[in-house]
C-alpha cells in the first residue's frame, strides 16, 4: 500500500482509499453487468430454453455467451439519444443518475473482508471505516432515495403510463419501509449497535448463531421487502408490459436507459450484500474462528452472489402481484411480523439472554 | 339457477405463502439443473444455422422432378399438376422428343421448360397428389431463399437437381437419350 501511495504522490490512508473505492464500484457495477446476462442464462435455463449464448469476441471466441453485456453495452452506446420534446429535459438526463448513484452508494459502509493490520495501520475492507456514525442507517437511508431516481425519470418524461409507473413504485414504498426498517431495528438492538461490524461480530462464525436463524421471521419480512426495494418480480411495479407500456422507463433510449437497468442490477447487488450482512454473518467463515482476509472476502463473496443468484431465481418462479396484494402484505402482514419479532427479541433481552 | 362454486380450502401451511413460494423454487431449480447438465445437442432449442430439424415424413418442402435411373425426367408434361396449382405458379411448356414413341415403350412428350414461381407457391403439396407419373414430390428442405426475386424462378434442371446432393446422385442438365423402354404396353 506504501508503494502505491508513493506512486500517486499522496498518504497510504488516500491510496487505500482510492484503491478502494476502484474495487468496490469497479467490482460492483462489473458484477451488475454480468448479472444482466446470468438473469437472462438462468431465465432461460429455468424455462427450458437456451439463452443469450452467442455473442463472440472478435466473432469467434464464444464463451458461452458471455460477451452479451459487452455487445449490449455497445449497442446502446450507439443508439440515438432521443429526449421527447415535452419532456422536462434537466430531470430527464438527471434521473438515470438519481437511480444509479443511490444504488451503488449502498454499499459503502458493507465490510466485505475482515479488517487487518499492516505496518502499523490498520486497514477495514469496506468503504467507510467502522465507528462513522452513520452505520447500517446510512443503506436503508440511500436505499430509501432509490425510489427518486424511478420517480424523477417517471415524472420527467411526461408520458402518463411512466408517470403511473412512478407512482405505483413511490406508494409501494411507504408501505414496506416501515416493515423492513422494524426488522432491521431488531438486529441493531441485538447486537448493541448499528455498525456493520458489531453487527458482524455478534453473529460470530457458527452458522446457527446467525441473524437468520435466530431472527426467521425478521429474514422473511426484510428478505421480502428487498424485493420491493430493488424494484424486481414479484413486486415490480414500476414497470408492467401488459399494463402501462414499459413502466418508468418508457421514454428511456441508448445509454440513459441501460443506466437506469444497470441500476436496478446495482441495487440487486447492494440488497444482497445487506443481507449476507444483516442475516448471513457478512464475511464470517462458517467454522472458522479467524480467517484469513481473503478468505473472508471469498466468503462474503459467495454470500453476496447466492442472494443474487436467489433474486434472479424467485423472478423466474414467481408470478407478480398486483401493488395494492404488496400494499396488503406491507401493512397487514409483515408490519405485524417485524412488530411481532422486535417484541419478542426486546423481551427475551430483558430476560437476559 | 346458481351454481355453488367451490372453493379450494388452502392448509395452514399454504396459507404462509412462504411454503409453496418454496416449491414452486424447487421445481425452477430442477428445471434449471436439469437444462444446465443437458448437452446442448438434446436440449429442446434447435440452434438452427447449426442445428437442423429433421423433418417428418411427409413433410412439404422443396419441390424434385423425379427421375429415371438413366436420368430421363419422369415428367410427361400432362398439365395435370399446372391444373390443380391453386397457386398458378407452375409452368411447363411441353415437346416431343424422338422418334421412338409409346408403342415402342416410350413417353412421346416430355417437358421442354417446367418452372415453378417458388415465391408464389404456397407448397399445398396440390401438385404431388395430382401427377399421374408420381413425376413431382414435395420433399424435406425447406430453406427456400435467395437474394433475387429472379433467383426463386426454378426452372427445370433446377428443379431435377434440388435433392440431387442429399441423394448423393448427379446433377443433370440435359436429357439423355432414351434407350430404355420405361414400360411395355399391349397394342
Ligand atoms: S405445392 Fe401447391 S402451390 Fe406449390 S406448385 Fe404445387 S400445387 Fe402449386
Ligand atoms: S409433373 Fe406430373 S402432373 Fe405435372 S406435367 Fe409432369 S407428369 Fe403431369
Amino acid at each position: 500500500m506504501d508503494k502505491l501511495a508513493s506512486l500517486l504522490h499522496t498518504s497510504p490512508a488516500t491510496a487505500w482509499m482510492v484503491a478502494k473505492l476502484v474495487i468496490v464500484f469497479g467490482g460492483v457495477f462489473s458484477l451488475a453487468a454480468l448479472w444482466t446476462w446470468v438473469e437472462r442464462r438462468g431465465a432461460a435455463m429455468i424455462q427450458d430454453r437456451i439463452g443469450p449464448n452467442r455473442a463472440a469476441l472478435f466473432g469467434k471466441i464464444k464463451i458461452i455467451g458471455l460477451a452479451q453485456p459487452l455487445a449490449d453495452g455497445i449497442k446502446f452506446f450507439f443508439k440515438e439519444d432521443l429526449v421527447p420534446h415535452d419532456a422536462n429535459k434537466a430531470l430527464f438526463w438527471l434521473a438515470p443518475f438519481l437511480a444509479l448513484v443511490p444504488a451503488l452508494m449502498g454499499f459503502a459502509v458493507i465490510p466485505f473482508g475482515r479488517s487487518f493490520v499492516s505496518g502499523g495501520h490498520e486497514y477495514h475492507l469496506a468503504l467507510l471505516d467502522p465507528g462513522n456514525g452513520m452505520g447500517l442507517l446510512y443503506p436503508l437511508a440511500i436505499g430509501g432515495m432509490a425510489v427518486y431516481g424511478v420517480l424523477v425519470a417517471a415524472w420527467s418524461s411526461n408520458n402518463k403510463w411512466s408517470i403511473l409507473g412512478g407512482m405505483r413504485s413511490s406508494a409501494t414504498m411507504v408501505s414496506y419501509e416501515i416493515g423492513m426498517s422494524l426488522a432491521v431495528v431488531t438486529i441493531f438492538m441485538t447486537a448493541g449497535g448499528y455498525d456493520p461490524s458489531e453487527v458482524i461480530k455478534a453473529q460470530g462464525h457458527l452458522p446457527w448463531a446467525w441473524n437468520v436463524v435466530r431472527q426467521p421471521l425478521g429474514f422473511i419480512v426484510f428478505f421480502t421487502c428487498m424485493f420491493a426495494e430493488t424494484n424486481r418480480l414479484p413486486f415490480d411495479f414500476a414497470e408492467g408490459e401488459s399494463e402501462i407500456v414499459a413502466g418508468f422507463n418508457v421514454e428511456y433510449g441508448s445509454m440513459k436507459f441501460s443506466l437506469l437497468a444497470l441500476s436496478e442490477y446495482c441495487h440487486l447487488m447492494t440488497a444482497s450484500a445487506l443481507i449476507a450482512t444483516l442475516y448471513f454473518g457478512g464475511w464470517q467463515v462458517p467454522f472458522v474462528q479467524n480467517p484469513s482476509v481473503l478468505l473472508s472476502v471469498a466468503s462474503f463473496l459467495v454470500k453476496m452472489l447466492f442472494f443474487a443468484w436467489v433474486f434472479v431465481w424467485i423472478r423466474w418462479t414467481l408470478p407478480r402481484f398486483r401493488y395494492d396484494q404488496l400494499m396488503h402484505l406491507g401493512w397487514k402482514a409483515m408490519l405485524p411480523m417485524s412488530m411481532v419479532n422486535l417484541v419478542f427479541h426486546a423481551w427475551r433481552m430483558s430476560q437476559g439472554h | 339457477m346458481g351454481v355453488v362454486v367451490k372453493k379450494v380450502e388452502l392448509s395452514w401451511l399454504d396459507r404462509t405463502y412462504v411454503w409453496p413460494v418454496m416449491k414452486g423454487m424447487g421445481i425452477t431449480l430442477r428445471h434449471f439443473f436439469r437444462q444446465l447438465f443437458t448437452p446442448t445437442a438434446k436440449r429442446y432449442t434447435i440452434q438452427y444455422p447449426d442445428m437442423k430439424k429433421e423433418m417428418p415424413e411427409g413433410y412439404r418442402g422443396l419441390h424434385e422432378l423425379k427421375r429415371f435411373e438413366d436420368g430421363a425426367i419422369k415428367c410427361v408434361a400432362c398439365f395435370m399438376c399446372q391444373e390443380a396449382c391453386p397457386a398458378r405458379c407452375i409452368s411447363i411448356e411441353a415437346e416431343e422428343f424422338s422418334e421412338l414413341n409409346i408403342t415402342q415403350g416410350f413417353e412421346e412428350k416430355r417437358p421442354a421448360k417446367f418452372s415453378i414461381d417458388m415465391l408464389r407457391c404456397i407448397y399445398c403439396g396440390m401438385c404431388e397428389e395430382a401427377c399421374p407419373k408420381d413425376a413431382i414430390w414435395l420433399r424435406k428442405d425447406y430453406e427456400v431463399a435467395a437474394y433475387d426475386r429472379l433467383a426463386m424462378q426454378y426452372g427445370k434442371w433446377d428443379l431435377m437437381n434440388t435433392y440431387a446432393k442429399a441423394d448423393g446422385k448427379e446433377n443433370i442438365s440435359g436429357d439423355p437419350t432414351p434407350s430404355v423402354p420405361r414400360r411395355t404396353i399391349a397394342m
